[in-house]
Order: C-alpha cells, then structure tokens, then sequence
C-alpha cells in the first residue's frame, strides 16, 4: 500500500502546473502576503502602530489557515484538482497501465487518501508560514505573540487543529468524490471540472429548489434536506470549530415558516461520514463495472 | 508445474451499445496460447484484437465467455495479472513526468519497485541518455520503446503486445522484432503480439490466429498455414490447352504468361506427366510459397463471402 501511496503522490506533485496552481499556491500566497504585509508595517507608521496595537494569537493565524478548503469557494478549487487527478487518467489513457498492475477498488481509494493528505500537507504549510511569519512581524515591531505554551493550551490547539485538518480531508474527499463520478461519466478533465462545478453548484443551491417545492407544494418541512448536504455540515463543524458553536442558517418558507438550523457537532460529522463512505463506495462499485477504452 | 496453457480463452463475446448503436466487437472467440510461444494475433484494424486484449487484461467486461491465464480467471484471480507484462493501442505515459518517473509509478503500482531494473530496462530500450527528460518531448518511436520497458517491469512470464512497432521507423521495428524474438528465445517468455502487419507476424511468430470481423478464421502454426497454401507456377506451351488439361483435376489461375496451379510439391510428377501426355510441352514448374500476406487476404476475402 505504500507503493501504491508513493505512486500517486509522485503522479500529483509532478503534474507541477496543476499541484501549483490549485494547491501550492496557498503557502505560497501566504508567504507572499506575510512578506507585503511586512513590507507595509515596516514602512508605514500608521500601519505599523495599529498592528501592534492588535491582538495576535498563533493558535487563531494557525487554525484560520484551514477556512479556505472548508468553505464553498475553496470546495470548487479542490474539485478542480480533484477533477484532474481523476479525469486525467482518463484523458490521458494512463488506467490501461495501472488497472492490470493493482485491484481497481485498491486504485481509487488510494487516489482518495493521497489527494486528501496532499490538501492537508499544504494547509498545514500554510497554517505553518502564516502562525511563524506573524510571530516575525510580531517580535519585529515588540509586541506579543501569545498565547503563552502551556500544556493546556497545546492540548486544546492540538484538538481544534486536528479537527480543522480532518475537515480539510474530508472536504477533499467529498469533492474527490464528485470530480470522480464526473470523470468516469465524460472521461475528460475538463469535461470532469464542469460535471462537478455543477454537481457542487446544485448541492449549493438545493436550498433555493427546496424552499421552492416547500412553498408551492405546501411541504415547508422538506427544506430540512438541506441539513444533510455537505456543504451546510461542513461550514457547521467549522463552526463548531472555531466558535465552540453551531453555525446557525436561516431559511423563510413563504410568510409563516421561517427555520433555523443549527445542529451538533456529532449530527454533522455523522452527515459527513456517510457522504464521504457513500461518495467512495458508489465510486469503486461504478469504477469495478466500467470498460476502460481509451 | 502448472500445465495450463499461458492463455486460455472460451467463448469470448462483447457487444458495445445497445438498439441500432449496437456492435459486436468479438463473436464467441476461443484461443489457447502455450507458454514459450510467440503467438501472432493478426487482423485488419476493426477486426477486435483490441477488444480481445482489453478483456485478456480485465480492462473491460466481456459480455460472454472467459479468459484465463495461466489457468487463472482474469476478473476473479485478478493477481495472475501480475505475470503479465502489456503494451495495448498505443504507449501512453504522464508526459509531465520524466521517463524515469513513469517507470517508478508504475512499478510502484505493481508493487514492486527496483530502481536497477529500470536503469538496466531503460538501457536495454535505448532510453538511458533521455530517462530523466519529460515523455511529453518524446517521438512517438520513443514511447514505444518506453512502453516495452514499462511492460518488462516485473519481469512477467507472458507479454502481450498491441502492434508494438507502430510508429516506429524500418530501423526501430527490426530492433523490436528482434529484441521481441530473444526475450521468446532465450528467457522463455511467452508473447501474444497482434498486429496488422504481416511481414512482422510472419517474422517473429511461431503461431497465429488470424482474427476478421470479431470471430478467428484460420489458426495455426504459421509455417503449416503456409505450407498447406503452397501453389504451382507453370510455364508451358500453348498456355491455354495447359489451363484446358489442369482444370479438371486443380484449381488454376493465368495471368497470360504463366499458369498458377493450386496443388503440392508431391504433385509435380503428375502435373508434369499430364501435360507432356497431352502435348503440351514444359519448360519450368515450380513451387511457390504463399507469403502471409496473400494468405491473409485469401482468408479475409472467404469470410467476407461466406457472411
């Protein structure tokens, strides 16, 4: 399985263009703007006195790095590359050499875990450059970076930082998930970065056709669907995350229904398990049935 | 020691599409390949060699039948892949990987990387002085090359080649043939090549199906299939009471200055003897192999006819 493992990492950090573009570019525009940030502060007094004169804490610049891949923005980004890793065996006519070498069911889900550790390897470079570059800027200008290490302290990071990653992972999963049911059906990158930019487009706007059928057939009930989509748990455990509550969602039914959703922690990760079993194993069944031509 | 032949296929069948898209690629062939052979599938493009190779390696589902090697089911015992070494429609590669890292991934895939055998591979193809440049910079000739390699990686018992010279110019394809027929010879493998050429079958194999429209027509060791089509040119005069006292007993054809009768070696006396009894004088009978090429397109045009 390692093999396997280092395989398809030399196959996504060599596609240069795509791994750059799509996922190194993070650390590398945080560096950039702790660099200009710097470059600001270091020249401009007014800047350099509001700077000091704001808290920064290492834990929130290291945990905010994660937002991105969580957020509706950052999913399409991911499904992107996703789309690429997986079309482009396709496109590429690359799976007649691979598919006779290892069990299909064995090919895709490693896809699935490297494009998932790939995510989260460059978030936590980014994590890593914006947390140390703002504690630079910080000892630069003499103020402090705190909060101060403690075990308490460690040990709470430790937990918000792993649970930001994980989401991370499954956020890539889920959209490794679409990109790859997209890519077995039009066998072509961009053809897969368009199927799943709708797919993720109609899972963002089911809440608009949900609130529609719940008003004009009478169900306002039924926008409780929209609970189970990954992109509301998503932003719900970031939520819980980063606020120690559940992020809340509104949604009005006509004049009378007004709903707010606001679930557990364990609601969603639970919703979020199942998308992300249900994603994988529709696509090793539809993956095992499938002629490779090309 | 197992017995069972390197390939063994029964009944084979598969229809792509359905209604009036629907096309039957491969008609209910079965084939058997014994190890240490080279075996020439040989057929014009359409005919379904790919199809056929494609189902050899589980790429795709038959639609009926099975396909075994070395008496494992391809689907069910998929690891008896792993004794297979393939190069189908066309070497294929990550072009923004080198050619070095191409054979890393697929080894890796397999499970099993050894970088030495990918230098003494990547020397073995002529690749060595180019292993670190990008494939997408490679001639086609070169990707073939790279393709054998890739197909050599873990050393595999049978190798299955899908018109392996394309591509490639005169040069390239005697050195493939060449390098084809050693690893037959002298390390023992077993080789399933298809091809559309037939100067190349006739070259290097040892057997042949010849494959029209999905079904096998003839199949056979190449030297017998050509044998039994072994034919007489006869020079005689007058050439048209010739033809006039051959037809009745072979086949003939003219072209006006000779005669071209469908008969053996064995039966040149008599050829002779009836002749010369009615007449007829001969300055020369002699035999005349048919080359693989005649064979095959006597063999194509029968079955179009018979269909």
């Amino acid at each position: 399985m390692i093999n396997l493992f280092r395989a398809e990492w030399i196959k996504i950090a060599g596609n240069r263009w795509v791994a750059g573009c799509l996922i190194w570019i993070f650390p590398l525009l945080a560096l950039a703007f702790i660099v200009v940030f710097g470059l600001i502060v270091g020249l401009s007094s007014t800047a350099r006195e509001q700077f000091t004169n704001e808290t920064s804490l290492w834990t929130e610049q290291a945990i905010g790095a994660w937002d991105f891949p969580n957020n509706p923005v950052g999913r399409l980004v991911l499904l992107s590359f996703t789309a690429v890793v997986f079309a482009g065996e396709y496109q590429w006519s690359t799976w007649k050499n691979l598919l006779p070498r290892n069990r299909r069911p064995a090919l895709i889900l490693i896809k699935f875990v490297t494009l998932g550790l790939f995510v989260v390897v460059a978030f936590v470079l980014m994590s890593i450059v914006l947390g140390v570059g703002m504690g630079v800027l910080s000892a630069l200008v003499g103020k402090p970076y705190g909060p101060k290490v403690t075990g308490d302290v460690l040990a709470d990071f430790a937990g918000d930082y792993t649970l930001q990653a994980s989401l991370a992972f499954t956020s890539t999963i889920i959209a490794g998930g679409y990109a790859a049911l997209a890519a077995m059906l039009t066998r072509s990158i961009i053809g897969g970065v368009l199927a799943g930019f709708v797919i993720t487009f109609i899972e963002n706007l089911s809440i608009v056709g949900l609130v529609l059928i719940g008003y004009l057939l009478d169900v306002p009930d039924v926008v409780h669907l929209y609970r189970l989509t990954p992109g509301y748990n998503l932003l719900n455990v970031s939520s819980w995350i980063s606020n120690d509550a559940a992020g809340t969602f509104e949604v009005q039914v006509g004049a009378a229904a007004d709903y707010v959703f606001a679930d557990s922690l364990t609601f969603s990760v639970a919703v979020l398990a199942v998308w992300v079993i249900g994603l994988i194993t529709v696509t090793v069944l539809l993956f095992r049935r499938q002629d490779i031509t090309s | 020691m197992s017995t069972a032949p390197a390939i063994h296929i029964e009944n084979l069948s598969k229809t792509f599409g359905r209604g009036r898209k629907r096309v039957e690629a491969v008609r209910n062939l079965s084939l058997d390949v014994h190890s240490g052979q080279v075996y020439g599938f040989l057929g014009p493009n359409g005919a379904g060699k790919t199809t056929t190779i494609r189902m050899l390696l589980d790429l795709i589902r038959p639609t009926q039948g099975s396909a075994y090697v070395y008496g494992q089911h391809v689907r069910r015992e998929h690891q008896v892949l792993r004794r297979v070494g393939a190069l189908v429609e066309g070497a294929t590669f990550y072009g923004f990987l080198s050619a070095r890292r191409n054979l890393e991934v697929f080894a890796r895939t397999g499970d099993r990387y050894d970088p030495r055998r990918i230098n003494a591979l990547l020397e073995q193809v002529g690749l060595a002085g180019r292993a670190e440049q990008r494939v997408k910079g490679y001639s086609t000739g070169m990707k073939q090359r790279l393709g054998l390699a890739a197909a050599l990686l873990h050393d595999p018992d049978l190798l299955i080649l899908d018109e392996p010279t394309n591509g490639l110019d005169p040069e390239g394809m005697h050195e493939i043939r060449l390098f084809i027929r050693r690893l037959a010879d002298e390390q023992g493998k077993t080789i399933f090549l298809s091809s559309h050429l037939l100067g190349e079958i006739e070259q290097v194999c040892d057997r042949v199906a010849i494959i029209n429209m999905g079904e096998i027509v003839r199949e056979g060791a190449v030297a017998t299939l050509l044998e039994g089509q072994a034919h007489l040119r006869v020079e005689a005069m007058p050439l048209e009471r010739a033809a006039e006292v051959l037809r009745a007993q072979w086949p003939i054809s003219t072209n006006g200055t000779w005669l071209t009768v469908q008969a053996r070696r064995e039966e040149i006396p008599q050829v002779v003897r009836r002749l010369v009894e009615q007449g007829v004088d001969v300055y020369q009978v002699a035999t005349q192999r048919q080359t693989l090429e005649e064979y095959f397109l006597t063999v194509v045009q029968e079955a179009v006819r018979h269909d």
